[in-house]
């Protein structure tokens, strides 16, 4: 049982690795995220333009989808915050895994202008932190992710227990090993207590 | 030097076994939410402040937190005529507050999340900017954990390299879980 174990952990940390290295690089660039309302979207990177003409009958909501299927835009999952801007164009928002995406139809001209905000690799990551086979772009490289993700999770869920029961069955007596799970329980257990 | 990393690596596990647990637990929530159905509970209360505690939303969050027992960060001030709105949140607990002038009441809106959505709020908390003392805390708990995670991995891929009967099979598997991993990862980052 213990050898299993073992081959296991390794294999599946070893299977997993690339997804841990994305969720340390996403823990740590977290410290450094705005503060709730001070968040800024990236600066315009680039910009595009493509001819569109809705139909006169449609209402903003159904434009807005008619627009944004008609954008094609890679790695959007959804669109939200369908407005009217100062100009009275239809505006929304589309969000990638690669940054903002602002659309306007600009309904005289019959043409809808999309500015690109790309975002870093640090938030691209962050993005692709969150994937799962239920969630995410629907890309098939996201896809694809999204079902590691998940099973990255699985694997890390069983290696944290496989290395406790690892420990146990080698070094239970292990005085230091002892105290330093006493302490993470008690530390652990007196924020919970302090939040709650 | 195998037993030094053997050692870290167990320092490294023992650590951050509740941090991991944590994770994990939230993670499989909140891939899987719609199956579990998170549970909350919500109260509602009136509380009479003082026109003088009330002066500044500041002022009237810190007597409810004071007097009221509420905790947690001060966020979105919203001044709406004689009325104002804000939210006293800490992870697992957001409570709404409407204060008017006119009557010197606050009606606060509490919403606890269950243990479930509790461990999710608590894996989206980050940074250092809480008022909120104990969410620096988990913070902090959040930052050594992601640091350990890479240390954890270094170690690992040691004590996997050490052991010489598993190096044939160890790379296949690295290999094949690189490729797919940074394939896809290119892939979406290109498109």
């Amino acid at each position: 049982m213990y050898e299993w174990m073992k081959k296991i952990h390794m294999y599946a940390g070893l299977l997993s690795f690339t997804a841990f290295a994305v969720w340390g690089a996403t823990g740590i660039q977290a410290v450094f995220l705005p503060r709730p309302g001070e968040w800024q979207p990236p600066p315009i990177s680039s910009q595009r333009e493509f001819p569109f003409e809705g139909a006169g009958n449609l209402d903003d909501k159904k434009l807005a989808k008619a627009v944004f299927q008609a954008a094609a835009l890679a790695m959007v999952g959804g669109y939200y915050n369908v407005h009217r801007d100062d100009a009275g164009n239809l505006a929304f928002l589309a969000y990638s895994a690669n940054g903002q995406r602002e659309l306007t139809y600009l309904e005289k001209e019959r043409r809808v202008r999309v500015v690109f905000r790309d975002s870093g690799l640090g938030d691209f990551l962050s993005s692709m932190h969150a994937g799962h086979s239920r969630r995410g772009a629907p890309d098939w490289s996201s896809h694809l992710w999204g079902y590691y993700n998940e099973f990255s999770t699985w694997a890390f869920l069983f290696m944290v227990l496989s290395g406790i029961y690892m420990w146990v069955a080698t070094r239970p007596g292990m005085r230091w090993a002892l105290i330093l799970c006493g302490a993470t329980i008690a530390a652990t257990a007196l924020l919970w207590v302090t939040t709650r | 030097m195998f037993r030094l990393m053997r050692n870290v690596h167990l320092i490294l596990g023992l650590l951050f076994f509740f941090y991991a647990m944590l994770f994990a637990a939230s993670s499989l929530v909140i891939i899987y939410r719609p199956w579990l159905k998170p549970t909350h509970s919500e109260q509602e209360q009136t509380v009479r402040v003082a026109a003088d505690r009330a002066q500044t939303p500041r002022d009237l969050a810190l007597e409810l937190i004071q007097n009221q027992g509420l905790k947690g960060d001060l966020r979105d001030i919203k001044q709406d005529g004689d009325a104002v709105r804000f939210v006293i949140a800490r992870p697992g607990m957001r409570s709404e507050v409407k204060y008017s002038a006119a009557t010197g009441e606050a009606k606060v809106r509490t919403r606890q999340e269950g243990f479930l959505e509790t461990l999710v709020q608590l894996h989206t908390n980050h940074g250092f900017w809480h008022e909120f003392m104990p969410a620096n805390g988990w913070s902090l708990l959040s930052l050594l954990g992601s640091v350990g995670l890479f240390l954890l991995g270094a170690t690992g891929i040691y004590l996997w390299f050490y052991h010489h009967e598993e190096r044939v099979i160890g790379f296949v598997i690295l290999a094949v879980g690189l490729v797919y991993s940074l394939t896809t990862l290119v892939l979406s980052r290109i498109a």
